[in-house]
């Protein structure tokens, strides 16, 4: 029984292995919009991005 | 542990007679007259010779098992491998060990034509018990634990153990005593059981597979369900052992598949670089709207990955970009902000360093089209100049998909070894050979 859902389950994950891939897909986090109106390419700062204002980490010892 | 006891030669006339007991007169029925050594009143318990036609007297005993009845009746008719057997006799048996006494049950069943056959039931684990067609061979030499070769089948030794009699009921093709000692050796080779079982100067070989509570159920039509089986018995076949070596072989055909797909995607991956710019920040920059834009560029190809790479020569400094990559056609867009750090230095511990000059980031299934990127940087308000450049890639594959594709395929196969494994350790537990401790608590 398992032996017969593990290769079921091995088939599904090269399958979703090779999905991904193919449709390049990302493990990074980032937000979609959707209509960003033309006039942000000659007004840029009419588009403020939602990770703007992000708190720094200054790093060191 | 199993019944060892002599077969009945040949093929006798079936015979049933109806006696009554000479000591409280209650009626006994003989089954297995004629095959039948002994026959225990059900009434007052007296052990009473079978072959005897006045039912002489063996033995007496007290009846202490009234709350631990047969859970097969005496006269119940089942078939088990094709032939059809009857219950006509049942007793108890325990052996001590460490100061604990367990109890274990066996039922003689019998058909005129096939002779005698067993049942053993421990905590609702049942073995299907004949005897020995071939006496086995012990080889102590070489193999620990020892092991018994019967046809050709290596067994091994699991536990050895002094079996002692309290409590007989219908008929047995032994002179059976309550009270009777037998020394009783198991070894294993699940899902059978190799037993012998030695009285005085007599050894006699048995062989059991394990069977399952509720196909004896079914085979002899008793109302209810058996007990459930408790913990893992000693011939118990294992739900996994078959399964390990498939699993494993199963788990390397799929490693080996995720390999030749991370090599025909590497290899086919365009990876082609679409735009390439570098930019300075100078010292009190930026002043007012930082945000700008690049130049378009154009993403063709199917829909696949964008990989967006930000490096800056920052020491002991950081820089953070907003990007937002934007189809210049359709408006859709994709909002990200990364962060370049990197600093480094000196202390008791000797030289450390902390982060990266470069980050890199996979926009995910982008369509094809004609794209541009804003950028936004933001800097410490006291940064050096720092130069940083952006680069855009694409159709660039991500390799933690193949890490995570290996992963999921490494688990299942581990815990299934790992359940596998604790099953075997559970059997062994309950061994003289039992498994040594995973983990040493120290403890003495």
């Amino acid at each position: 029984m398992f032996k017969k859902f593990y290769l079921l389950y091995g088939i599904l994950v090269l399958g979703g292995v090779g999905y991904a891939q193919y449709r390049g897909m990302s493990l990074d986090s980032m937000n979609q919009l959707k209509n960003v109106p033309k006039s942000v390419r000659d007004n840029p700062g009419s588009y403020r991005s939602i990770y703007s204002s992000y708190h720094h980490y200054t790093g060191g010892k | 542990m199993s019944s060892g006891l002599p077969p009945i030669q040949g093929a006798p006339k079936p015979q049933v007679k109806a006696l009554n007991c000479p000591k409280c007169g209650a009626a006994i029925m003989l089954r297995a007259l004629g095959q039948a050594i002994s026959v225990v009143c059900a009434s007052c318990h007296s052990i009473l010779d079978a072959k005897d036609p006045n039912l002489a007297i063996l033995q007496t005993f007290d009846k202490i098992t009234s709350s631990d009845p047969p859970l097969i009746p005496l006269g119940t008719r089942g078939k088990i491998r094709g032939t059809d057997y009857e219950v006509i006799g049942f007793e108890r048996r325990n052996i001590q060990v460490e100061g604990i006494r367990y109890f274990w049950h066996e039922y003689v069943l019998f058909n005129p034509y096939k002779g005698f056959r067993y049942l053993t039931e421990y905590q609702g684990h049942w073995n299907d018990i004949a005897i020995c067609k071939e006496l086995p061979i012990i080889d102590t030499r070489f193999s620990t634990p020892p092991e018994a070769n019967y046809l050709g089948e290596m067994y091994k030794h699991f536990q050895s153990a002094d079996a002692n009699t309290d409590y007989v009921l219908g008929e047995f093709p032994w002179e059976v005593r309550v009270g009777e000692h037998a020394s009783v050796t198991d070894y294993i080779h699940p899902p059978r059981v190799l037993s012998s079982e030695r009285m005085s100067n007599e050894v006699t070989w048995s062989i059991g597979e394990y069977i399952y509570g509720k196909d004896l159920w079914s085979a002899f039509a008793l109302p209810g369900s058996p007990p459930e089986a408790q913990g893992v018995y000693e011939n118990e076949p294992s739900p996994f052992s078959t399964n390990i070596q498939a699993v494993w072989m199963a788990f390397a055909v799929f490693a080996l598949g995720l390999l030749i797909l991370m090599i025909g995607f590497e290899a086919s991956a365009k990876k082609e670089s679409v735009f390439h710019q570098s930019y300075l920040l100078s010292r009190g920059e930026p002043k007012g709207e930082s945000s700008f834009v690049t130049n378009t560029f154009n993403l063709d190809g199917r829909t696949s990955s964008v990989e967006v790479t930000t490096s800056a020569g920052v020491q002991n400094d950081w820089i953070y970009v907003n990007y937002a990559l934007i189809n210049q056609d359709t408006g859709q867009a994709w909002d990200f902000g990364r962060e370049v750090s990197f600093y480094s230095g000196y202390d008791s511990d000797g030289s450390w360093s902390e982060g990266k000059q470069t980050d890199s980031v996979v926009v995910p299934s982008v369509q094809p089209g004609n794209y541009y990127l804003r950028i936004e940087p933001e800097v410490d308000r006291s940064h050096a100049p720092v130069v940083y450049s952006v680069d855009v890639r694409r159709d660039v594959p991500v390799s933690a998909f193949y890490g995570i594709g290996f992963l999921a395929l490494l688990i299942p196969a581990i815990l299934v070894t790992w359940r596998s494994v604790s099953f075997e350790r559970s059997r062994w537990s309950e061994s003289d050979h039992p498994p040594s401790p995973i983990f040493n608590t120290g403890d003495n």
